[in-house]
């Protein structure tokens, strides 16, 4: 990745986003997103265990909790396709919470020094 | 003198004590022979056992967190280590004991507490330290979620279907040959009977 610009450009690469550009993603771009990716989960790792952690208990309304799932919704009614069925699913507050709490258990998953490849396994198993 | 080495991560911490395999030439600091461990989680009580304990259960976390990712109901079970999701977000650990009249230790732990289990034996299986010699074991994991080798094209399975259906098909068919009765017998009771 030479510069920020070209991660920029790559996540138009995504079908579910409003400026979906396909560019055909290369093997070597596609394997520097999961090292970054995996590298913002090192260092997220305290915030995504709080997330987690702050669903465990039902009976409490966790602020955490709430306040990042606003702020999910808000990205992704701002940047993604919402016309699209996979996207109407993420904006859904009761079926979200299973696609996000599984996303956050794959990045916990992935934080140790072998986590590239165990994140990038998952992600040929999907 | 045994060697001691610790793995942390947030809220557990597994312990590795044993020696270094001196027939192997190796550094004083490593642990080859491991004759102890412990994970220790905030909150639980102290989980402890020998080698042979070890591996089965370091396996189990990985294969349930597999099947945690791929799987809508992941269950793993073992004789010594069953873990089932009570929900989304709470996971139901099992140990049993290798003794007997001693009772399986009941475990309740949230995906933080399985996460940050998981990293510690991470830790461990990178560690350039210790070196863990793999053991068998029995599992029961559902058919289905094995590591998603389902999703390869099993050409017995493609044939087999078929296979079954015409070899039904000439077994119910055979069977009329014994209660088939031609054209001419049935004329020839006609004429027996003209009524």
């Amino acid at each position: 990745m030479p510069n920020k610009v070209t991660i920029w450009k790559l996540r138009n690469n995504n079908p579910l986003r409003k400026s979906y550009v396909s560019n055909n993603i290369k093997f070597n771009e596609f394997d520097a997103l999961i090292r970054i990716t995996v590298e913002m989960s090192k260092y997220l790792y305290p915030y995504i265990r709080e997330l987690m952690k702050s669903k465990e208990d039902i009976e409490e309304n966790s602020f955490i909790w709430n306040d990042f799932n606003k702020r999910f919704i808000e990205l992704i009614k701002e940047r993604f396709n919402t016309d699209s069925m996979r996207v109407k699913k993420l904006l859904n507050q009761a079926e979200n919470d299973e696609i996000i709490i599984k996303s956050l258990l794959i990045l916990s998953f992935c934080i140790s020094n072998k986590g590239y490849q165990k994140l990038k396994n998952f992600l040929y198993d999907f | 003198m045994q060697n001691k080495l610790s793995f942390h991560q947030s809220s557990a911490s597994l312990e590795i004590i044993g020696l270094p395999d001196y027939s192997n030439n190796e550094n004083k600091d490593q642990i080859s022979i491991i004759s102890q461990w412990k994970l220790n989680i905030v909150d639980k009580p102290l989980i402890e056992g020998k080698i042979e304990h070890l591996g089965p259960i370091m396996d189990a976390f990985y294969i349930y967190s597999n099947l945690l990712i791929q799987n809508e109901i992941p269950i793993y079970e073992s004789k010594l280590i069953d873990i089932k999701a009570d929900n989304l977000h709470i996971h139901n650990i099992v140990l049993k004991s290798s003794k007997p009249n001693v009772k399986p230790l009941v475990l309740k732990m949230g995906n933080s507490l399985l996460s940050d289990t998981i990293n510690c034996f991470d830790q461990l299986n990178e560690s350039t330290k210790v070196r863990i010699k793999k053991t068998g074991i029995t599992t029961n994991i559902p058919k289905k979620s094995r590591f998603g080798f389902n999703k390869k094209v099993n050409f017995f399975n493609f044939f087999i279907q078929p296979f079954i259906a015409i070899c039904s098909l000439i077994l119910f068919s055979s069977s009329f040959i014994y209660f088939y009765s031609p054209p001419e017998n049935i004329e020839k009771k006609e004429l027996k009977n003209p009524e």
